[in-house]
């Protein structure tokens, strides 16, 4: 039985059909990628298995029950976090406030429990170490997507889905940053990541799907992908 | 008296009203930050207060601090009720809809007090008689009282918001409903806790009020015109800025009735805010906050 | 020309029309006591007061809590002109009406440009003071006791002492100015604030002065309350401070509420009904007397309820019922002439320029020094990753946004400091990413409001408005959808008719902000032709974003690539397409992430 799985599902905002038909498994321990042009309907598959878009029609089942009816908040109780496109920093926090929120799913901490994890988050992000103190607003944007990556890793989850998090950012904070998944991945969180770099994004999946204008179209392993004339299509819109 | 004590008596008065206008600005404050609207019955959440302090008091003669305790209780449940009455079916109709609705509920308090009350204002007797005497100054022990409340309420506030994770969850709703349902942060539920809290610091601040001005149906927009300008004089959502809006609002007035004329009392505030819109309109501690969504 | 729409009255105009008269008429016909017409007398000048509210809440979006004061600015010009000072009626009137507006007129200015919370307060506060110095400034005001013994005035020669006639006067301002209010929203100013209430940003950036809009129609609205208050002074011959409290404010807005805000045929019968409401509880039976003295208290939670239930009032609620029934009548799209979008290319100089322009939000530098220039009658395309500051340009060049640093050239002009509705005065036309039309208006009125931007090149006057937006919805492929209000479009259409709202304006530099964004195939296929018609020849300039690299490719002649707030390279499509460090930017860099 798969972790994650999405059958037919279709959502809108409002009457704009964001996703007409979209299937996809994520097995435990995987990483996968989404794949797609802008405004294909990638983003709007993470809303929807977060909770924050119901969808119209289809099925979202994880760990083995439906969760396409639950609010985001349950969602995320069962080991779902969503990091969000835009980082989505609380400005007025500080650093250390924003991880520490991250554990609001997880029930009382005790006050050693929380220094501990989130200890263990700096290590992994030393970037923001330096920044404990300061509120989330004045940092810059790679610094916010560490934070958005720890805040979202301190709700233990069984999964995590990954919106973009290389969005803005330079190319060296990238690499930075896809090392980090890469360790996230290592010590066992299964990983869906929604990316516009597609090598990069594909040289860390196990699996990716190809959406376009809210339709599953290709699936395959990374090698596959790279082959493939529409994944290319899919990135410069039928030039290349 | 000499000038020197008049001064020091007048400075007093001012600063134990703008206790009262603070306590209320404080929960103008953490409804904005948890909605985004401006609740125009946060003054009648005082003068509710008061009432229901004189029903127990008063009207049933329980002791005074049983009455204290059930009236705080009975509005912070108020606060409850006015949550789902009154914001939560327009939570999602934009400001104008809420800001006439609670504007719609302050119609309704005033006039339901005033059919259960009567129109005759009441009174209600200082916490502790009398007072302290330094001189010829004469420090009022309600004053008093009020001075030390807000100095506990607003410590409170400050290790309830900055030190707890509750708090920082609150914080966290206010600012990004959406990320908060994705932190597993039950949001309705924070919406609730401030209104709960904030109908609960109203009643206290009228319960305090009380003995000092009359308990009136009226009492109520008095002081939530001046607490609203506090906020804006302060900074429009600034806690810190709440507490001394409310302070200076409380001086100046006091100073201003003193010199200049009693009948304007209640003008002074809104004379002092109109200057603050036209000057510094992010008022003294609010920043020009980034214009980005 | 085809049959204007906007000129075709409704047939329940008439019959509303002819019922107002027969109302104004009523006490001729019939032996009436002076109670009811008192009570009448009451119902049309509260009614003129609550016009005001319709305007500025229901209109424009504004909330006033100040209509009673300014009621009482007219009530005592009137009292205080004739009683006090001796003037004629007439001139104390229009006294009165004068003060009522100056005040509407300052207090919107000191507080409009810091929209609703603050204006709620500050008009609240506003009201107090009013009734303070009412009370207190008893040398003036005569304080608590009122003036007794105001005149009734006389006109062209008839005394109107008899209450039916001095009431025949007050109804008939009122039927005048309910006619007035109810042309407003088909006029030039009456566009421009149901634009300010439906998305007050888009109607900027279309050219609509909004701060001004807003404090005309605070100033109208004040005094509306002036007229209804001076007449309300002379039908009564005494007023006292009471007349014009905070109360008698949440009144006129009940009353508004209730009946509908959108309408003035809204307003006069919430007027007509909250005024009748006290009377029909007196005749309730025994047990159910206790309302009588609990009715302020019903008022405030019908408030609540009607907010709830009811948000376009009792006429919303008529109307969305007699729309079910009333056929939509076909456009006439016969005659429609083509649209002229000539720019007269003279000049060699970039349209655009921007120099070291830059941007930041706190640490994020979302604009970091971009040097710029988009060349007169071309397609320029601005791409590159989400995140790298495409959308942020372009609101610091149509004025959404302050530059951090920089300059923006437009046509040789420094516009860097300019706001965006004299940017688009400029000839800046732009669409939005996420469309930004006025939801609850017709589509023709939405793209008139564009075409009625301060210099555009058309004739004067509604017609020639009406013919340009025509034309631009023609040139969308939309005339025929001119008269649907544009919510219940489909989402393809709706860019479309923001499209059509942008040239209507006649620009000479358009900025599409992925106008491909959400359409399926057919319609970006639409979309392609539809901006290569825009290219053909008219001078016109287009700076565009879009993620589609086919249709940026098809239509531009120049492309600029951004990433995380610099630009990375520019030059043709075929140049840019091939750059290495574009294909990086978006395909990543196969090389750094191995």
């Amino acid at each position: 039985m798969p972790l994650l799985e999405l059958k037919n599902v279709a959502s809108y905002y409002g009457s704009v059909q964001a996703l007409k038909n979209v299937s996809l498994q994520v097995e435990q321990g995987e990483v996968v990628t989404l794949l797609g042009a802008n405004g294909a309907g990638k983003s709007s598959t993470l809303r929807t298995i977060s909770g924050l878009l119901r969808p119209a029609s289809g099925e979202v089942w994880f760990d083995g029950q439906p969760i396409h009816a639950m609010a985001p908040e349950k969602i995320v109780r069962l080991g779902i976090s969503h990091v969000p496109e835009g980082r989505r920093i609380f400005p007025g926090l500080t650093v250390r406030e924003n991880i520490m929120l991250g554990t609001s799913n997880r029930g009382r901490l005790s006050k050693q429990q929380m220094e501990t994890e989130v200890a263990e988050m700096f290590e992994i992000f030393p970037v923001i170490k330096p920044f404990e103190n300061a509120l989330g607003w004045t940092l810059s944007g790679g610094q916010q997507q560490m934070l958005a990556v720890a805040r979202g890793l301190m709700a233990k989850p069984k999964l995590l889905l990954l919106d973009e998090p290389s969005l803005g950012l330079a190319p060296v904070i990238v690499q930075q940053l896809f090392a980090t998944i890469r360790v996230i991945h290592s010590r066992g969180t299964t990983i869906l990541l929604v990316e516009q770099n597609a090598n990069m994004a594909l040289s860390v999946a196990n699996r990716g799907y190809v959406l376009e204008t809210g339709e599953m179209k290709v699936e395959g392993t990374p090698k596959e992908l790279l082959g493939n004339e529409e994944v290319r299509a899919a990135y410069l819109g039928g030039h290349g | 008296m000499d000038a020197l004590a008049n001064n020091f008596q007048v400075l007093f008065q001012g600063l134990a009203l703008g206790s009262i206008y603070a306590l209320v600005a404080l929960g103008f404050v953490l409804i904005i930050r948890a909605t985004n609207v401006v609740n125009f019955a946060q003054g009648d959440f005082a003068m509710l207060g008061a009432y229901i302090m004189v029903a127990f008091l008063v009207n049933a003669g329980m002791p005074y601090w049983l009455s204290f305790a059930l009236a705080i209780v009975a509005m912070g449940v108020f606060g409850l009720l006015f949550n789902y009455g009154v914001y939560y079916p327009l939570r999602h109709r934009g400001f104008l809809p809420v800001i006439i609705s609670t504007l719609g509920a302050s119609i309704f308090l005033q006039n339901s007090v005033l059919a259960l009350f009567g129109a005759q204002p009441k009174r209600l007797d200082n916490v502790v008689a009398g007072g302290i005497q330094i001189g010829s100054v004469f420090l009022d022990s309600q004053y008093l009282v009020i001075l030390a409340v807000t100095m506990v309420m607003v410590a409170f506030q400050y290790f309830f918001f900055e030190h707890t994770m509750i708090g920082k969850k609150l914080q966290a709703t206010s600012q990004d409903k959406d990320m908060a349902r994705l932190l597993g942060i039950p949001v309705a539920l924070m919406i609730a806790i401030t209104f709960i809290y904030s109908a609960a610091l109203g009643g206290l601040a009228g319960v305090l009020v009380g003995p000092v001005l009359f308990v009136s149906i009226g009492m109520g927009s008095i002081i939530a015109l001046k607490a609203f300008a506090a906020t804006i004089i302060g900074g429009f959502g600034d806690v810190k800025g709440a507490i001394v809006g409310g302070l200076f609002i409380g001086v100046v007035e006091s100073f201003a009735a003193f010199y200049i004329s009693v009948p304007y009392k209640d003008a002074y505030a809104f004379l002092m805010l109109f200057l603050v819109l036209v000057f510094r309109p992010q008022g003294f501690f609010g920043e020009k906050v980034s214009e980005k969504a | 020309m085809q049959n204007s729409q906007s000129r075709r009255l409704s047939p329940w105009f008439f019959i509303l029309l002819a019922l107002g008269v027969a109302v104004a008429l009523l006490p001729y016909m019939f032996n009436v006591s002076h109670f009811v017409l008192s009570m009448f007398m009451q119902a049309t000048t509260y009614a003129i007061a609550v016009l005001g509210m319709v305007v500025v809440l229901g209109y424009t979006g504004q909330i006033n809590l100040a209509q009673a004061a300014f009621f009482g600015f007219g009530a005592y010009g009137v009292a205080l002109g004739t009683v006090s000072y001796g003037l004629s009626f007439w001139v104390a009137l229009a006294l009165g009406i004068g003060i009522a507006g100056l005040a509407g007129g300052i207090l919107g200015l000191t507080t409009l440009r810091l929209g609703g919370h603050y204006l709620a307060m500050i008009t609240i506060s506003f009201q107090q003071i009013f009734d303070l110095v009412a009370v207190n400034w008893i040398e003036v005001t005569h304080g608590p006791d009122g003036i007794a013994g105001i005149p009734r005035p006389s006109f062209f020669g008839h005394e109107l002492s008899d209450d039916r006639a001095y009431l025949l006067l007050c109804s008939i301002v009122l039927i005048a100015l309910i006619i007035a209010v109810w042309y407003l929203p088909r006029t030039r100013l009456g566009r421009a604030m149901r634009g300010v209430r439906e998305n007050e940003l888009a109607a900027e950036v279309v050219g609509v002065h909004t701060l001004r809009t807003k404090v005309i129609a605070f100033t109208m609205s004040a005094a509306l309350g002036g007229i209804g208050g001076g007449l309300y002074a002379g039908g009564f011959a005494y007023i006292s401070p009471d007349n014009f409290n905070f109360q008698r404010a949440v009144e006129f807005l009940s009353m508004v509420l209730l009946g509908g805000a959108q309408s003035p045929f809204g307003g006069a019968l919430g007027t007509t009904l909250l005024i009748l409401l006290p009377e029909w509880l007196k005749e309730m039976p025994p047990a159910l007397q206790f309302i009588k003295d609990v009715y302020l208290a019903i008022y405030g939670l019908a408030v609540i309820l009607i907010m709830v239930f009811m948000p376009e009032g009792i006429w919303g609620l008529l109307r969305n019922g007699w729309m079910k029934f009333a056929r939509a009548k076909p456009v006439d799209t016969s005659g429609i002439k083509p649209l002229n979008l000539d720019i007269a290319v003279t000049e060699t100089t970039p349209l655009l320029k921007l120099e070291g322009m830059q941007k930041h939000f706190g640490g994020l530098k979302a604009v970091d020094g971009v040097d710029l220039e988009v060349r007169r009658g071309t397609v320029h395309a601005l791409i590159g990753p989400n995140g790298s500051g495409k959308t942020t340009t372009l609101n610091v060049v149509n004025g959404i946004y302050k530059p951090t640093g920089g300059r923006i050239i437009v046509d040789g002009i420094d516009v860097s400091q300019k706001s965006p509705h004299e940017r688009a005065a400029h000839g800046l036309g732009r669409t939005f990413q996420n469309i930004r039309l006025f939801p609850s208006m017709s589509a023709l009125e939405n793209v008139i409001v564009g075409a009625q931007r301060d210099n555009n090149p058309i004739e004067r006057g509604s017609a020639a408005l009406r013919a340009r937006a025509m034309s631009a919805l023609e040139f969308v492929g939309l005339a025929d959808k001119a008269d649907a209000i544009v919510r219940s479009l489909p989402y393809g259409h709706q860019r479309l008719v923001e499209i059509a709202r942008a040239l209507a304006g006649h620009p000479k530099l358009l900025l599409l902000d992925e106008p491909a964004a959400g359409l399926n195939q057919t319609e970006k296929m639409e979309l392609v032709e539809l901006l290569k018609k825009l290219r053909g020849g008219h001078g016109l300039t287009i700076f565009l974003i879009d993620h589609d690299m086919g249709l940026v490719e098809k239509v531009s002649d120049r492309i600029t690539v951004l990433n995380f707030g610099r630009k990375i390279a520019e030059g043709s499509p075929q140049e840019v397409l091939r750059h290495p460090d574009v294909i990086a930017a978006y395909l990543g860099d196969a090389n750094a992430a191995a």
